[in-house]
């Protein structure tokens, strides 16, 4: 993935753009999965409001097709900070570990986010950025866009991995739906 | 075409139905068989624990309350918002309910979560009269969850309230089976030592305490939903399901450690307020407490419930399957632990001169396991020496193994001073540093903390207290005898509060037992440090040797009970009455009722 269309991809209005230097949580974000990959703004055919709130989406599922390339339009309107990420049930599972490091450490309080200490160098050439592409982690008000492509069905849903609020139940489904046109225009 | 007509009339009928409950409780003698002995208790409907009342946030209820009994009842609606009258304490909100008599309750839902309720007359609550509430929110959770059971504990005893309050009276260890014996006597002075060990015993009788007062009314058996532990109550579940689970501590006098081996547990709610989900191994549920917690059981297998006693005097089990009769393993009780030095450490007036000579590092019987999780030298690795100026005062709970592979030299500004570390050791800033009673999860992960509840939603503004109130918790051990601030309450004058004001309540625990103290009509707002997020609770535990604050809205006029909700407490002289003046619809102290029977919380 090239730098530039990451930062294509990955849209976000309300912070400074992210530097995507880095192993970021250095957990398992790689493109081989299975989750599909960030899109093109051009190849766009739709976008998917989705409004996070304390502690739950607005809508709890969404419908794609494979090969699909969907704008996600995501809005905090709670009072605390949250998560929006696409993976596999296995994938938000492994990273809801790093994002207790970041709760440990004060990067996210409550309703704050410390986006300062989320650059620094934890000495090991890590830091706690929050910089995958299928993500994108929100203070209270913020609103980002993620621009996806959905390549292959799979088990997929879009959860808050922020501790404790994925298990109670701040996730959605990721429906694929069978659609010819879809499967046209990829073959 | 008719049925379809019928079904359409019944759902327009509904949201009156849901707006205006009728519900009808009978209080009766009961059995009630642990499995270990059948002993006549009291129930509602004809039934220990009597039955879930389930109302609706914004439903005006009538509860007819028939008194079966041949003598004077009444019920408390523990933690629901409501007008004093109707608040259910004999000599307080209301006379009581005559025997063979009907009181009708009626009061609006202003409030969601898991609540419940009990007899504040006598000794009925330690004898089975209580009963769970549940109430749904208008709108939605903010949690998901696909079935939900309530997992109501107690701490059935053999003797009747009144036989053992007696009982305690006459001999206040006549419950305690953990005493030290002679043998240990002995034993200890071969390993420490013939004058340490005996000071430590002179240290420990001038206390008037014995080490092993964690609990002082033992041999109960610990019930779930009714069930003893070999009568098993079992919730089925589908494997892949979250489940909510609704505990509520209904004991007279038992704190329980809980747990569910091999599921992690999302606390969700604290006496029925939402806070920050926070996932833990293992949870410590004070008396008349609630904790709603969240779980996932994915495999098809049985999993335990296990809530032994703090003092690890007995325990009670239930199991979550995917089918009837199907049971996993029930762990064995872990050692009871033993009250500390640092357990009286907010003990005023002991004379601790005959102690200067002592050897503490000898000192025998003293728990120093809770500290050795305090031992540093285990984060050797960790350079922090250039952190200065960053506050990570709240992080709280940090796991060293998390942090063992980290070096944190680059990390300029970050002043770690407030973090607590758990993992093998316990630390707990609820606790005295060093207390026996520090909690630390079976598993060796994360033990809920105080530290860790966080409104989800604040229910108040924050805003400054207008004055600060005492509250010295205080007692005398060998009499049984226990007060505020030196006063039992048949000698009390009511603490008066002005409608509108915000307290601050300093509860300072100068005893060696903890007390979960219950305010009656207003909310105590936990001071955890939190700010605007305090969590909002109705029962506090305040740990032996330990401060904590509490604030209050005053924002509902009347009188009402706040008291230690150990029933025996209560009943002995820890409890007052708190007067609201002034405010809307402001009525008068009720006359002529003074407080002979507020007691059995």
């Amino acid at each position: 993935m090239k730098v530039s269309k990451l930062i294509a991809a990955v849209a976000v209005l309300t912070m400074p753009v992210l530097a995507f230097a880095g192993g970021s949580h250095g957990g398992g974000h790689g493109q081989a999965t299975p989750i599909g990959e960030p899109g093109d703004a051009s190849d766009v055919t739709r976008t998917i409001a989705v409004v996070m709130k304390d502690n739950y989406f607005e809508p709890e599922a969404v419908n794609v097709s494979p090969g699909e390339t969907v704008r996600f339009s995501i809005v905090n309107e709670g009072r605390l900070v949250h998560e929006f990420n696409i993976g596999t049930p296995d994938m938000h599972e492994a990273h809801q570990a790093e994002m207790r490091m970041m709760v440990d450490h004060g990067v996210i309080l409550g309703g704050k986010l410390n986006r300062d200490m989320m650059k620094m160098d934890m000495g090991n050439g890590h830091t706690m950025e929050h910089d995958d592409p299928n993500s994108v982690l929100l203070a209270p008000g913020e609103s980002a866009e993620i621009v996806w492509t959905f390549t292959a069905q799979s088990n997929l849903e879009f959860a808050c991995n922020v501790p404790g609020h994925y298990q109670s139940g701040m996730y959605g489904d990721v429906e694929f739906k069978a659609n010819d046109d879809m499967q046209a225009r990829v073959h | 075409m008719k049925a379809s007509l019928v079904a359409a009339s019944v759902a327009c009928l509904l949201p009156m139905l849901a707006s205006a409950g009728e519900y009808n409780l009978t209080v009766d003698r009961v059995e009630i068989d642990t499995g270990e002995f059948v002993k006549e208790g009291i129930g509602y409907n004809g039934s220990s624990p009597g039955p879930v009342l389930r109302f609706k946030e914004g439903e005006e209820v009538v509860i007819n309350v028939t008194n079966n009994l041949d003598e004077m009842t009444s019920i408390h609606w523990h933690g629901l918002i409501l007008p004093f009258r109707q608040d259910g304490v004999p000599g307080i909100s209301f006379p009581g309910i005559k025997a063979g008599e009907t009181f009708t309750y009626k009061f609006p839902i202003v409030q969601t979560g898991t609540y419940w309720f009990h007899s504040h007359s006598g000794f009925q609550e330690p004898d089975g009269a209580f009963g769970a509430i549940v109430i749904e929110p208008q709108g939605r959770e903010p949690f998901r969850y696909d079935r939900e059971y309530v997992v109501q504990l107690t701490d059935k005893h053999p003797h009747s309230g009144d036989r053992i309050m007696r009982n305690l009276k006459m001999m206040p260890d006549y419950y305690n089976r953990q005493q030290q014996t002679a043998g240990e006597f002995f034993s200890d002075i071969s390993e420490y030592g013939f004058m340490n060990t005996l000071r430590d015993r002179l240290a420990w009788g001038g206390m008037r305490m014995m080490k092993a007062d964690v609990e002082d009314v033992q041999g109960f058996v610990g019930m779930i939903n009714g069930k003893s532990p070999d009568q098993n109550w079992t919730g089925l579940f589908e494997p892949g399901e979250r489940i909510r689970l609704r505990f509520i501590n209904s004991s007279a006098m038992t704190y329980f450690d809980v747990r569910i081996p091999g599921l992690e547990m999302t606390v969700v709610q604290a006496d029925g307020n939402n806070v920050q989900p926070v996932n833990v191994d293992e949870f410590r549920i004070g008396v008349a407490e609630t904790y709603d917690v969240i779980v996932r059981p994915r495999e098809a297998q049985a999993y335990t419930i296990f809530a032994e006693s703090m003092g690890r005097s007995g325990y009670a089990r239930a199991t979550l399957a995917p089918e009837e009769g199907m049971q996993a393993p029930v762990p064995e009780m872990r050692e009871p632990s033993r009250l500390t030095m640092a357990d009286m450490g907010g003990m005023h007036g002991m004379d601790h001169s005959d102690m200067s000579g002592m050897d503490h590092s000898g000192m025998p019987g003293m728990d120093h396991s809770g500290m050795a999780g305090m031992d540093h030298s285990g984060m050797s690795g960790m350079d922090h020496s250039s952190m200065s100026g960053m506050n990570q005062a709240a992080m709280a709970n940090m796991e060293q193994a998390s942090m063992s592979a980290m070096d944190h030299s680059n990390m300029a500004g970050m002043d770690h001073s407030g973090m607590v570390m758990s993992g093998s050791g316990a630390s707990d800033p609820f606790y005295a540093e060093g207390s026996g009673l520090t909690p630390v999860a079976a598993n060796g992960g994360k033990f809920l903390s105080y530290a860790d509840l966080k409104a989800q939603s604040p229910l108040y503004d924050e805003r400054e207290p207008t004055r600060e109130i005492e509250l010295r918790l205080t007692g005398n051990m060998e009499r049984y005898s226990w007060s505020i601030n030196g006063v039992k309450y048949e000698d009390s004058d009511p603490i008066r509060l002005q409608y509108g004001e915000r307290v601050r309540f300093k509860f300072v625990n100068e005893t060696m037992m903890t007390h979960p103290m219950h305010l009656h009509g207003m909310w105590s707002i936990l001071d955890v440090g939190a700010g605007q997020w305090n969590p909002v609770k109705h029962t506090i535990s305040v740990q032996p040797g330990t401060t904590v604050y509490m604030e209050t809205e005053v924002d509902a006029p009347g009188q009402w009970a706040f008291h230690c909700h150990l029933s025996y407490h209560a009943a002995s002289g820890m409890f007052r009455k708190v007067v609201v003046e002034g405010g809307p619809e402001s009525s008068p102290a009720v006359a002529g009722e003074d407080a002979e029977q507020g007691g059995g919380a």
